[in-house]
């Protein structure tokens, strides 16, 4: 899914793609939004630090308890006070809390 | 307790627990041992610590980031998810519609999660916890 297709999530306010060290690629910003291409790419970079640290959970717990079902990660979210960052891969889509469909959020950042 | 038990009716959620912000003592329902619980606990604890972090960052580089203070995270696995949402946490499986409804729940009984969440969670740390990090 590109990033003009993920604006189309409820309540998207911008779409963003990044490097594997987390360097904003690419971004869509809904008009009006306050988010800022600054924000987004300390945003960027946040996301691939919590997939690594949830990777490396995930394989931790697996391991540990031997409980199955977190590998591979599907993707990882914080949710802010107005707005959640859904973000898998290289690809993140932002989301107004109030409109948020999550599990719409995470297929989109699945799809290649 | 009584948000944990209005999980655990939910079909699909495997555990649901809470812990203390300080980290010093934690419960839970389901499908965990007490070690795993006080694992999980530790692990929602340290990751709700470090998205608040990276949201006070954030915060500091825009007027009004709408990001802080964070209300919760959601990690999503192959074929199990963990929700957390204020000193509240939920492992369930992904199901059709679970993971919104799940969300919808723990958002609208935890409330907001307000700015005390980080003089608690920074308490260990000594000094004047209300000041900000940056």
């Amino acid at each position: 899914m590109n990033l003009e297709d993920m604006m189309e999530l409820p309540g998207a306010l911008a779409a963003f793609t990044f490097s594997d060290k987390g360097d904003l690629q690419s971004h869509v910003l809904r008009e009006g939004t306050e988010m800022t291409p600054q924000v987004l790419d300390l945003l960027a970079r946040s996301c691939v630090a919590n997939m690594a640290i949830a990777g490396m959970e995930a394989r931790g717990w697996e391991a540990v308890t031997g409980q199955g079902g977190f590998q591979p990660l599907q993707g990882f979210s914080v949710v802010g006070l107005e707005w959640s960052v859904v973000v898998n891969g290289n690809r993140g889509v932002v989301v107004r809390n109030r409109d948020a469909d999550y599990e719409a959020a995470f297929n989109a950042v699945q799809a290649a | 307790m009584r948000i944990v038990k209005q999980l655990m009716v939910i079909p699909g959620v495997i555990a649901a627990g809470e812990y203390a912000y300080r980290g010093d003592r934690f419960s839970y329902e389901g499908a965990l041992t007490d070690e795993f619980a006080r694992m999980a606990s530790i692990l929602c604890r340290a990751n709700t610590l470090s998205v608040n972090m990276q949201a006070e960052i954030l915060d500091s580089f825009s007027e009004s980031c709408g990001c802080r203070p964070v209300q919760g995270w959601i990690v999503r696995g192959a074929q199990v998810s963990v929700c957390s949402v204020g000193n509240y946490f939920a492992l369930i499986e992904n199901r059709d519609e679970l993971l919104n409804d799940v969300m919808t729940i723990m958002r609208a009984k935890v409330g907001d999660v307000e700015d005390d969440l980080l003089v608690n969670l920074y308490a260990r740390l000594g000094g004047d916890t209300k000041e900000a990090l940056y």
